[in-house]
């Protein structure tokens, strides 16, 4: 009645700002692209209709889109875990009384604040070249550590790791919700002689499937869409031998460098896709492993 | 209930947390500057004022390294004290990334009015990017200093569309210092590809680990014109590809013996060094002897090192050196939706005409095209200069004389040598199968569209 209504109002209000941007900023381009995808656009010449031929070539005749969808998922399926895993891992150390504990939160937090700048993927660079800090530290051990950047070995595990450096946003959703954990269940267990690892796996865990469930979502979507790193690391390039040519690296060389942006837009939709099918995944099995404490989905 | 410090330190967490998931999310086609030492600029729309008395504010944008930042930013000083009512806001960067901003620009509507343009400025003409300057030739713009030749490779439909601001041409760029440490003699004019391997290997083995003699120049496109053109051959004519699948096995093959042997840098480190960049060379560090460059370009990596750096004709094949004859390096355009051609004209005259500006810009971009212009500089080279200058009409002499034409897609084609050339220098394909691969893709790429 008056009042649901006035609340629905109050939480428009609030969307508004957003809704504003989405509708003037973002669907335009989003149903351009849509329709740019099943055309031949090289920017300066009106774009001429070629039907689905776009998505027919991505998949019979471009040799380089195989190579970087692997290495798109391969990215993703290092750093999203390895990201979640830190974050939490910090979380928890984070979670009890320290000393100070403010301002470690905040030291551990910056790297995502500056993570996603150019600037950091370019120390990133220098830092794991040949020549750079971390290998001059492995020679003090002794070993002689190879170009982490521009070997095609490792090249993408370079941009993992930085990937995974920025875990700080998901680190502080983590603490959210150990913070909402009920201290008694802890307590009781220690009642009952549970250890710290069992208190973990049988309470904590469970507990915050929600937390890991949202983050997970969230960090894959994230992942799949990465460029900056991949484009300063790399140069443009996506190299050596496409081995960091991670797919919105690819889009925009083959949009901007390439002009075809009726193909790249294909692209769009295709990440678009797989990122669907993917996050769909992550809902449908959600059921069997992520535990609502208040029994809701 | 938290303390008040624990929530402050929860409230700025959460904005902090706010701020960093929104900058998350909008990096798609932002990023897309280089990191070039020069920043960029705010960019201002141009004030609409017709009588020439009236503001007018011009933007320009050219691509080079910070020596050539310095000077045009002087010479736009200078220009403007003459003419106080004109000012233009300055929009340069590295050439990472030149091309694919301006595409954006011009298909948004607002690209620069003063334009850089370098060998792809037919490109930009066919998509009528680009202003025909005819009108203001003779009266505000002259050009009769020039020689014909650089005013007919701006030349299309009987149009003239950019205005040469350097006259270049491409060649090694060597780092005389390392040879002499090394007790190896010089590249003369008549040396061949076989002086090249045993002249790289030599200065590897004498100045030891760490030292190479050339970067790999297998994956250079100007490289490898030159060296087919050596033999009479051409990377694209009369439709299709130039060369055969024979020629890109002997090419690679050679490459590929340097590599074993120690002459050239190895695959990683060519990769993690790009050579087109003054600031990442490894020739202008002295840890590398040779590699391919702008003959202009020799400014800015000189100003980065004390070794003596020199500039040579690539070597000599059965039909001679393959080498084209020097042409323009760049040329200054205006944006054909410019609200100001005229003034966007008087600039270029300036550039090129006048004596302070040529005092200022010097041999940056190349010997100036108007032999005014170099009669005036006579008086003040400076030992790089004569080194220009030499190589300009050195390479002049020893040029190939054939019709060349200008590859389709070259950025494709570019791109496709340089992952070819990788393939085989990481050991991950052998040559005969990467060269297979490659025929097949540069063949669809000439032939597209």
């Amino acid at each position: 009645m008056n009042q649901k209504y006035k609340t629905y109002l109050v939480g428009y209000g609030f969307l508004l700002p957003w809704l504003i941007g989405l509708f003037g900023l973002y669907l335009g381009p989003i149903v351009a692209s849509f329709y740019l995808s099943f055309t031949s656009y090289d920017l300066f010449n009106p774009p001429k209709w070629i039907g689905a031929d776009n998505y027919v070539n991505m998949f019979r005749d471009d040799y380089r889109l195989k190579d970087s969808i692997i290495v798109t998922f391969k990215y993703v399926f290092f750093s999203v875990p390895l990201r979640l895993a830190f974050a939490l891992f910090l979380a928890i150390l984070l979670n009890q009384k320290l000393r100070f504990l403010g301002m470690y939160r905040t030291i551990y937090y910056i790297p995502s604040l500056l993570g996603g700048s150019v600037a950091i993927s370019i120390l990133w660079k220098q830092v794991f070249d040949k020549t750079g800090l971390f290998n001059q530290g492995l020679s003090f051990l002794g070993i002689e550590g190879p170009s982490w950047i521009s070997d095609p070995a490792y090249a993408i595990f370079s941009l993992v790791g930085l990937s995974v450096w920025q875990f700080g946003a998901v680190m502080i959703i983590f603490l959210a919700g150990l913070k909402q954990v009920p201290t008694e269940l802890y307590e009781a267990a220690t009642v009952d002689g549970a250890g710290a690892i069992r208190k973990f796996i049988r309470i904590t865990l469970p507990l915050l499937t929600p937390v890991i469930f949202f983050n997970l979502v969230i960090t894959l979507i994230q992942s799949f869409q990465t460029f900056t790193k991949a484009f300063i690391i790399s140069n443009g390039s996506g190299g050596p031998i496409n081995s960091t040519l991670l797919y919105s690296l690819y889009l925009y060389i083959k949009g901007f460098s390439f002009l075809e942006m009726g193909y790249a837009s294909a692209m769009a939709w295709i990440l678009l896709f797989i990122i669907a099918i993917f996050t769909g995944l992550l809902f449908l099995t959600s059921r069997y492993w992520v535990y609502y404490s208040d029994g809701g989905r | 209930m938290l303390k008040k410090q624990s929530w402050l330190v929860l409230v700025i967490v959460m904005v902090l947390v706010l701020s960093a998931c929104s900058s998350n999310n909008n990096n798609a086609a932002n990023n897309t500057t280089t990191p070039a030492p020069a920043p960029e600029q705010e960019k201002a729309p141009a004030v609409e004022k017709e009588p020439a008395a009236e503001n007018v504010e011009l933007r320009m944008a050219w691509w080079g390294s910070q020596v050539r930042h310095d000077r045009t930013l002087q010479a736009i000083e200078k220009f403007e004290e003459k003419n106080p009512n004109i000012k233009i806001v300055a929009e340069y960067s590295g050439f990472d990334g030149y091309f694919d901003k301006l595409s954006t620009q011009i298909a948004a509507g607002n690209a620069p009015d003063l334009v850089q343009m370098g060998g792809n400025i037919k490109e930009y003409v066919d998509r009528n990017a680009i202003l025909a300057l005819d009108p203001y030739i003779g009266t505000t713009l002259n050009v009769d200093k020039f020689s014909d030749s650089l005013i007919k490779e701006a030349t299309f439909d009987n149009q003239y569309y950019g205005v040469t601001i350097g006259v270049s041409g491409f060649g090694l760029l060597v780092n005389e210092t390392m040879f002499e440490k090394a007790g190896v003699p010089l590249p003369t004019v008549d040396w061949t590809y076989e002086d090249l391997k045993s002249i790289a290997n030599q200065v590897s083995e004498k100045l030891g680990k760490g030292f190479y003699g050339s970067y790999d120049l297998s994956g250079n496109k100007s490289s490898l014109g030159d060296y087919l053109a050596s033999e009479g051959k051409q990377i694209y004519t009369k439709g299709g590809l130039g060369f055969t699948k024979e020629d890109m096995i002997e090419w690679f093959n050679m490459w590929s013996e340097l590599r074993a042997s120690g002459g050239i840098v190895p695959a990683e480190v060519q990769v993690a060094n790009d050579p087109t960049a003054a600031d990442k060379s490894l020739v202008a560090k002295g840890q590398v002897a040779m590699q391919y460059a702008s003959a202009s370009q020799i400014y800015g990596f000189q100003t980065l090192t004390e070794d003596k750096l020199g500039l040579y004709t690539s070597p000599k094949g059965s039909k001679g050196t393959g080498m084209i004859p020097p042409v323009s390096g760049q040329f200054m355009t205006v944006y054909s939706k410019s609200a100001h051609p005229e003034e966007a004209a008087m600039f270029i005259d300036f550039m090129v005409n006048d004596p302070d500006a040529a005092a200022i810009l010097g041999n940056d971009r190349g010997v100036p095209p108007s032999s005014e212009m170099r009669d005036v500089l006579a008086g003040q080279s400076t030992p790089v200069d004569k080194v220009l200058y030499d190589f300009i009409s050195l390479s002049t002499e020893v040029a190939s004389n054939f019709d060349y034409e200008i590859v389709p897609f070259d950025n494709e084609f570019t791109k496709l040598l340089q992952l070819t050339s990788e393939q085989i220098g990481f050991g991950q394909l052998k040559v005969e199968v990467a060269v297979d691969q490659f025929m097949t893709e540069a063949d669809k790429i000439v032939k597209k569209k």
